[in-house]
């Protein structure tokens, strides 16, 4: 059921996909435009399916960043033990005290010129502590099982162990972390956007950025009564949002047993 | 005489002071750091657009010797320390504060910030783990429709519930102004009349603010609360016949400890949440001072709030940890755990 909802949103993408004005200004949704217009006659859906496209584009670049520094850190860190978990996990923990929005918003804001993945790679940067500890207590709880032992003591090397045997095992793990990071990512960047801090909101379309029109004074959607505008890039984010919850809390059932009978 | 640092109450606390201040340091350090290594240069942006290149040259080369930009950078960081120490933060370029000190306009907007993070976070906590404790307990299409809406709450983007209430609350029905912290032309003083219009204001940050944290409190306390009702003691208690209400004290008293801890990162989100927050109703915090900062490129500014709300966010958790020893009893007396 959740995966159809993704696949909505992905197939959704794949439809129109324009930035053009047209003559037809601040139209409720009709016929012709299913969504209706903004005032300077931006098509609303075909916003919304670019829109969609780029924002999880955005989160997907993000969400591998995020996944990759969670990968090191909290992946080696407990497997090898001793001094490197002690300083890995320190190190995630202090990060994790951080306030990272503000973070985010300075450092967005110290960045003259803003790309799509310059931003996917200030949010990635960002947002990595959290999919660090998960990796780190599934590495914990894979490290004691004895197939561990038995490809140790059969003189695997390090590398070969993590490689081939900790990482199938933790494969689907990993996928959810990662779409998780990606929705957390989502997020973020259409908070930034819509504070105009995401990448440049006059040619690229996010999610965000539809938001940032809405609230800026010379589209200013919110004061003109168009609802069109703004609620369905949120319902979207909300959706996407639910669906990735959801979904995370089934698999965790799946992954901590105790939790299964509840 | 026994060591009063034995305790492991006073050895939880020096733990917790050693490990934010490792934090502490790390921030102040980015503080240092960040403006050194990003692209675009602060200085660059204080020369007015029409300068001739040879202008721009020596009114570069004047405001690098004004900030100490020319020395090496060992001796930057000690300057950056001991301003920093001193309380010093630089001066406030930005239009409307006429080279106020930065600490000085950052320390006027804090007291809106709290008064909004504040008690969002207590009335949440205690507001949702209520309501999730309860709808652990409901049955069939109730306890569904409590769980979807909780969770709805939560994973709402919270800046476009922000903008659907402003819509239906302050454009369309008009029971709320729009933004700002005080009317238009309304001169605030200490007296009722500033605290109804301040709080009219107030009402709409507050209340997204409120229902989004609420709602994730609810969604994990009520599994929280539904995992311990599952677990062997309680199971046992009913066998003996206990009574429901005592089987539910309990029960919740196990599972609001592990929500306890949420509290930290439930913080971190919602300072966070309430700058961009802030931004969209234009209430007068340090959200709205760091918009207005980044749009007038006023570097001091912009680094200044994220000190501010580094430091409140630090202190801020090192208080919910002290609380947590507090009210977590194995390491109040130090026994078991």
């Amino acid at each position: 059921m959740l995966t159809i909802i993704l696949f909505g949103i992905i197939g959704s993408m794949l439809t129109r996909d324009p930035l053009a004005y047209s003559s037809h200004f601040a139209e409720p949704p009709n016929s012709e435009y299913l969504l209706g217009t903004g005032n300077f006659g931006e098509d609303v859906l075909a916003q919304l399916c670019a829109g969609t496209r780029n924002s999880l584009m955005i989160g997907a670049i993000a969400g591998s960043i995020a996944m990759l520094i969670a990968l090191i850190v909290g992946g080696i860190g407990p497997y090898k033990g001793g001094l490197v978990d002690e300083i890995s996990n320190a190190f995630t923990n202090v990060v994790m005290v951080f306030p990272m929005l503000p973070l985010l918003i300075l450092l967005a804001a110290m960045l003259e010129q803003r790309s799509m993945f310059l931003v996917a790679a200030l949010i990635g940067l960002t947002s990595w502590p959290w999919a660090a500890r998960c990796i780190r207590s599934q590495v914990l709880t894979l490290k004691e099982r004895g197939f561990i032992d038995v490809a140790r003591m059969s003189g695997m090397k390090d590398r070969k162990i993590v490689v081939t045997e900790i990482m199938p095992n933790m494969l689907a793990y990993i996928i959810i972390v990662f779409v998780v990071s990606l929705s957390i990512a989502v997020l973020t960047e259409a908070g930034l956007s819509m504070i105009g801090l995401g990448p440049d909101p006059g040619s690229t379309v996010t999610l965000g950025s539809m938001l940032y029109w809405v609230m800026n004074s010379t589209h200013a959607a919110l004061p003109w009564n168009l609802w069109w505008c703004f609620i369905p890039p949120g319902l979207i984010l909300t959706i996407f949002l639910v669906a990735v919850f959801i979904m995370h809390t089934g698999m965790d059932q799946v992954f901590n047993p105790r939790l299964r009978k509840v | 005489m026994k060591n009063p640092f034995a305790h492991p109450f006073a050895k939880f606390v020096l733990k917790k002071i050693f490990f934010y201040s490792v934090v502490a340091f790390v921030a102040l350090n980015f503080i240092f750091l960040i403006p050194r290594l990003m692209p675009g240069n602060p200085i660059d942006q204080m020369i007015p657009s029409g300068t001739t290149d040879l202008g721009r040259l020596r009114l570069k080369a004047e405001l690098e010797k004004y900030f100490g930009l020319d020395r090496p950078l060992y001796e930057q960081y000690f300057n950056f320390w001991a301003n920093l120490l001193r309380g010093d933060l630089g001066y406030a370029v930005m239009r409307g504060y006429n080279f106020r000190p930065v600490a000085d306009a950052v320390m006027a907007k804090l007291p809106y910030t709290l008064v909004l993070v504040i008690p969002v976070l207590f009335i949440s906590y205690f507001l949702g783990n209520w309501i999730g404790a309860r709808a652990a307990y409901m049955k069939g299409k109730r306890s569904e429709a409590v769980y979807f809406t909780s969770v709805f709450a939560s994973q709402m983007p919270f800046y476009w519930f922000a903008m659907v209430l402003l819509f239906l609350l302050a454009v369309n029905f008009r029971v709320f102004p729009t933004g700002g912290t005080f009317s238009p032309r309304f001169i605030p003083s200490m007296n009722l009349a500033s605290l109804a219009d301040a709080s009219r204001h107030y009402a709409l940050p507050f209340l997204t603010l409120l229902i989004i944290t609420t709602g994730g409190w609810a969604t994990g306390m009520r599994s929280m609360t539904l995992y311990e009702l599952d677990s062997g003691y309680i199971l046992y208690a009913r066998q003996l016949g206990f009574r429901k209400k005592k089987l539910a004290s309990y029960a919740e008293r196990n599972a609001i400890l592990p929500q306890f801890t949420g509290l930290n990162i439930n913080l971190n989100n919602l300072i966070g949440m309430t700058m961009i927050i802030e931004m969209v109703f234009a209430w007068d915090g340090l959200g709205l001072l760091a918009l207005d900062a980044i749009r007038s490129r006023d570097y001091f500014m912009m680094l200044g709030t994220f000190l501010v709300t580094m430091i409140v966010v630090i202190l801020g958790n090192f208080l919910v940890d002290l609380a947590y020893a507090f009210l977590d009893p194995r390491i109040r007396t130090g026994q078991g755990g």
